[in-house]
């Protein structure tokens, strides 16, 4: 099978954090892998090692996104097309959307992946936009892939269980990180990765309007979350604790 | 006259409190801004919950009723959802952000090239389209997103409004639906429930989770037996749900469920910043660790620092008197 994995550069959520008059500063140095496209990318090579075929990845981003790129590729997969976008742009999903759809118009694929989210946002939209662009069968939120005489078998996790769905392909698949431990790169990997091709295109190429990837939506500013005060700490004897904790909830709390 | 359309999710044969939360709040925007504020309801017995939603200030209840609906499958509610656009041409469509909800919410603002603005805190109208608070950065902060179209998307976490009953006698609207076997474009071959008879966690009024310190069948033991004294959900950690001691739809977390009960028990759970993301809109929050230094002391309003076997025995026994 042919996949395509999607793949985006993503603020490390860890990396300390600090608002000034609205603007959300961050180490822009701190960027990773965003990890939902981890699963994705691991669960491609796992169907690829058992069913054979081939793992492209394609991610959009400025120049320092082949970073992000040479993981995959690090990690196992083929090769790579990196969409150049100069990092400025408004774009909000529909944009990302348009353009990975008008990237995906004239390839010949099996499955495209992508991560259900991208953690530093967790709007988890461009996925089920480029289906609908493509008018491709989809679903999202996969905790499971598999292979079964040539469709794709994706258990999904639903509201109140999980789903078992068979689509034909082409499919897209959007992928929790539930699924799967992302392999971590090993010294053959990234010495690998170095020869494997990265294709650039540019954005202009792909023959889109410029109208067209007007953003929808824009953040204005960002602010603090109203902070959470901590409560009061009980220590002692667990029978004394348990049983105080138990009567405040009734008689302070007033949640029982 | 514009239209504020809430999309009610229907599950297990129920009302989600979720939509009725959206629908509530969509009900006081439609009254400060002359809009109407009407509902769609979309199952395989649809029209039998016009009662129920229209409690909650719906003046319009639109209904599409096939028995394709019984199960979510995103093909042919993505096809009803536009159809409903289509036909009641909403400025503002607003959904509760359950699992259903994100399989389609992309996919539908593409069909129908609407704004759209997912899992938000809280939004309002501004001129021209929505005003809408995220949380982001794995919910260390929030964002304020705006969308100015003239068709505004917009899904909500659960619990970020209160339930508002304000009584209309709804006239009800059948919308159409028909669907193919060929318009199918994939086979929801069947479902896996959670074991038993669990309380959707997006629902529930009270959550016992559990964490890394349940160890073992008893530690499991005490917390079904909190979680059945107080009629409460059972969640549960990542760590639990990975290593299949829980069902994976248990999890809680910014991966999993993001909850907001009024009474959250955190039992053996360190609060890791992922799972944090996930209840730290509880309205109160209990938590249980042998470590005094555990992370989830610092948003948890009661802490108690124990050995959670030998905590939750009394804890138990004392909720048990209190409600009788």
């Amino acid at each position: 099978m042919k996949f395509y994995i999607c793949i985006k550069m993503v603020p490390d959520v860890y990396a300390p954090l600090q608002i000034k008059e609205g603007e959300l500063i961050m180490d822009a140095d701190r960027m990773v892998l965003n990890a939902y496209d981890a699963s994705a990318v691991e669960e491609a090579l796992v169907l690829k090692e058992k069913h054979g075929g081939e793992v492209e990845v394609v991610c959009i981003g400025p120049a320092k996104a082949s970073e992000t790129i040479r993981k995959a590729l690090a990690m196992g997969a083929d090769k790579a097309t990196h969409i150049l976008a100069t990092g400025d742009e408004d774009y909000d999903s529909a944009s990302y959307a348009k353009i990975l759809s008008a990237f995906f118009k004239d390839k010949e694929y099996d499955v495209i992946g992508l991560g259900k989210q991208s953690q530093d946002t967790d709007s988890g939209l461009t996925g089920s936009m480029v289906a609908e662009h493509l008018s491709l069968p989809y679903t999202t939120n996969a905790v499971g892939l598999e292979v079964e005489n040539g469709n794709l078998v994706v258990k999904r996790q639903g509201d109140s269980g999980q789903e078992m769905i068979e689509l034909p392909t082409p499919c897209a698949v959007t992928c929790s990180n539930d699924m799967n431990d992302p392999r971590i790169p090993n010294l053959k990997g990234i010495m690998a990765s170095k020869r494997k091709p990265i294709d650039q295109v540019e954005i202009s190429s792909l023959g889109i309007d410029e109208a067209e990837l007007q953003a929808h939506t824009k953040v204005t500013s960002y602010e603090e979350k109203p902070a959470r005060q901590a409560g009061k700490k009980y220590e002692g004897e667990a029978e004394e604790v348990a049983r105080e904790v138990a009567q405040l909830l009734d008689t302070e709390a007033n949640v029982l | 006259m514009s239209t504020i359309l809430t999309y009610i999710a229907i599950s297990d044969g129920k009302l989600k409190r979720s939509s009725l939360e959206v629908l509530s709040h969509c009900k006081s925007l439609a009254d400060a801004s002359g809009a109407s504020c009407e509902a769609v309801v979309i199952d395989a017995n649809a029209s039998s919950f016009v009662d129920g939603i229209q409690k909650y200030g719906a003046s319009k209840v639109h209904v599409v009723e096939d028995p394709i609906f019984k199960n979510h499958m995103n093909t042919p509610l993505l096809k009803a959802l536009a159809n409903v656009m289509n036909s009641v041409n909403p400025s503002v469509f607003a959904f509760a952000s359950t699992e259903g909800t994100k399989d389609i919410l992309g996919a539908l603002a593409a069909n129908q090239n609407a704004a759209v603005i997912a899992d938000v805190a809280s939004f309002e109208l501004i001129d021209g389209g929505v005003k809408a608070k995220r949380p982001v950065m794995a919910a260390k902060i929030m964002n304020n997103t705006e969308a100015k179209s003239d068709k505004v998307l917009v899904s909500v976490r659960s619990g970020s409004y209160d339930l508002n009953e304000s009584p209309e006698s709804a006239e009800v609207v059948n919308i159409d639906f028909s669907m193919d076997d060929s318009e199918m474009k994939s086979t929801l071959r069947e479902i896996i429930s959670a074991s038993g008879d669990t309380i959707d966690l997006n629902e529930a009024e009270a959550i016992v989770a559990a964490g890394r310190g349940v160890k073992d069948e008893d530690g499991k033991a005490l917390i079904s037996e909190l979680a059945s004294v107080l009629k409460a959900g059972i969640g549960a950690s990542r760590a639990l749900t990975e290593s299949g001691v829980y069902d994976p739809s248990l999890q809680i977390g910014q991966t999993g469920k993001v909850v907001s009960p009024q009474l959250y028990i955190a039992v053996g759970i360190s609060g890791a910043i992922q799972h944090v993301a996930g209840m730290a809109n509880s309205k109160v929050i209990v938590a249980i660790n042998k470590d005094p230094d555990a992370p989830i002391f610092e948003v948890a309003d009661y802490g108690i620092v124990g050995d959670l076997y030998k905590v939750l025995p009394p804890f138990i026994e004392e909720i048990k008197k209190i409600k009788s």
